[in-house]
């Protein structure tokens, strides 16, 4: 096939409304993860992204079994789950990443005994770990939509809040600022961005779209206003180029857009002049 | 008569299960430098972090710029805003892509809810000056990451300086620096008090720094054993009231 009618396979492609949805839902998850990502990983909050996503399939099994639309029961249940892991945090006081593994991995191995009652779940196990971008809603849309606005606002009223937050913390609370308030309010963001794009993106890859442009960006980042703005551009970014790439090659959507996250950062890790 | 910046009154303060502070009153006046002197374990730190909002407090009130402080550390923010504090150690992450000019930059921002772009020119401005003033302003792009010991402090002393304070609270601010960056810490410090008229609490193991430039100084060991002019309050039986006898045997002697 010629070059030509290949590119007009894709624009063809991309007239159906399907997959216009799927990749507009793939860049406003890109955008969210990149925003949010940025401060995750600078607070060292990666690994909880991961621990979230993986729980998000216990609560997908359990609207599974209750007979519930599993987009309904996710946003609730990952909102009561980011809560619960800070309370646990808080009150164990034991490291951050070995108290996460043991919820993650318990969490992962309720919902698969949870599953095994749901009998022949239509959708597949495939499609829960690894998402369906081409199966977005309307509905699911407006949710990323509604909270894209909702982070976007946050963000941009609380910037200079978060930045002092994110420096040193007694730095931040001698000039008042509530810590405890500020680090619910931004876990609850995080936990609703997870559980708005787990459908899309699927619990084991939802972490990389937190994780990756933000690393890339802060590779390639002189500021922090820069860092912040570059981390959600590379994330809408290389959720329109991975669509791309899958319709082209015929690939898994959410895995294209995780391999052009990954080739952007091995791009910023090579540039040496940029390196900080 | 000079108004009263902050005044505590008989204040107690418990860490784990000891009153780390017990019933300590005092009351700092406006371009007064006071220190606060006192062996490690004695609840320096903890007194100022009190009287920040940072650890709650069991008994006694405290009142910064004629307003107490709510027993949950609240403050209203047009005050919070006049008061600056400086931790012993300013630890942070070097990852972290800041830069000195953001970092001043935040000493400016009030920190509620507001737009990014609030007052820009007057912001950039307050910033620039701040870091001329410090002899700094050549570092602005730079990321803070790649600071020197002294340089960083001279950075903290413009975020302090970038908005018109009337209360510094400084936990040993110079730690970490040597003998040559200290002194110079110090000179630059009481330059920005005497023309900006900052009132300064300070935390010191420094006698000698104390007695050269304190107005006032508390000599605390749990509870406040003295305070005074530091002529007066740091004589040799008050010393060995609070560091122990041999601490003052050992000064005369050098």
């Amino acid at each position: 096939m010629s070059i030509q009618a290949e590119a007009t396979r894709v624009i063809e492609l991309f007239q159906f409304p399907f997959m216009q949805r799927a990749v507009l839902g793939g860049v406003l998850t890109g955008v969210m993860g990149g925003m949010l990502g940025s401060f995750t990983i600078l607070r060292q909050l990666s690994f909880f992204s991961d621990a979230l996503g993986h729980s998000a399939l216990l609560g997908i099994s359990i609207g599974l079994l209750l007979g519930i639309n599993p987009s309904v029961v996710l946003i609730p249940f990952a909102v009561a789950f980011a809560l619960g892991v800070t309370y646990l945090l808080e009150r164990t006081r034991l490291w951050t990443d070995a108290l996460l593994n043991i919820i993650y991995s318990s969490s992962l191995a309720i919902a698969v005994i949870v599953l095994s009652f749901v009998g022949q779940y239509k959708g597949g196990i495939n499609n829960l770990l690894f998402g369906d971008i081409l199966a977005v809603q309307e509905l699911d849309l407006v949710f990323s939509g509604l909270l894209l606005i909702v982070c976007t606002i946050f963000i941009g009223l609380t910037l200079r809040t978060q930045m002092l937050l994110t420096l040193n913390e007694p730095l931040a609370i001698a000039r008042g600022i509530s810590v405890t308030s500020h680090r619910t309010a931004f876990i609850v963001l995080l936990s609703l961005v997870v559980a708005v794009s787990i459908k899309s993106i699927g619990v084991l890859l939802i972490s990389g779209f937190v994780v990756i442009p933000a690393c890339a960006s802060r590779l390639l980042s002189r500021n922090f206003s820069q860092y912040i703005m570059l981390s959600a551009a590379l994330g809408g970014i290389s959720a329109v180029i991975g669509m791309v790439l899958s319709a082209l090659f015929n690939l898994p959507s959410g895995p294209s857009i995780v391999v052009t996250q990954l080739s952007i950062f091995l791009v910023a890790a090579l540039l040496p002049r940029f390196r900080v | 008569m000079k108004a009263t910046v902050l005044s505590v009154e008989q204040l107690t303060v418990y860490r784990e299960s000891y009153a780390a502070v017990q019933n300590v009153s005092f009351s700092l006046e406006e371009g007064t430098d006071m220190a606060i002197v006192g062996p490690n374990g004695a609840g320096k730190s903890t007194l100022v972090q009190a009287i920040l909002g940072i650890l709650p407090r069991a008994a006694g009130e405290i009142t910064i710029l004629g307003q107490p402080l709510s027993q949950t550390g609240v403050l209203a923010p047009r005050l919070r805003q006049q008061v600056a504090y400086l931790p012993q150690n300013f630890l942070f992450d070097r990852r972290i892509p800041m830069t000195v000019e953001e970092l001043v930059g935040l000493g400016w921002d009030r920190l509620g809810m507001q737009l990014p772009w609030a007052g820009h020119k007057q912001r950039r401005d307050a910033i620039q000056t701040a870091l001329d003033r410090v002899d700094a302003g050549h570092l602005g792009h730079q990321l803070i990451s790649g600071l020197s010991g002294g340089e960083t402090k001279r950075v903290l002393l413009a975020y302090c300086l970038v908005f018109p304070r009337r209360l510094l609270i400084l936990d040993e601010a110079p730690a970490g620096l040597d003998m040559r960056g200290e002194s110079e810490f110090y000179q630059l410090l009481y330059q920005l008090k005497q023309e900006q008229g900052w009132a300064i609490l300070q935390i010191s193991h420094d006698l000698d720094m104390v007695r050269r430039h304190c107005d006032r100084v508390l000599c605390l060991n749990r509870a406040l054993l003295c305070q005074g002019i530091p002529e007066a309050t740091l004589s040799p039986d008050n010393l060995a009231a609070a560091y122990g006898s041999e601490f003052v045997r050992y000064r005369h002697v050098h």
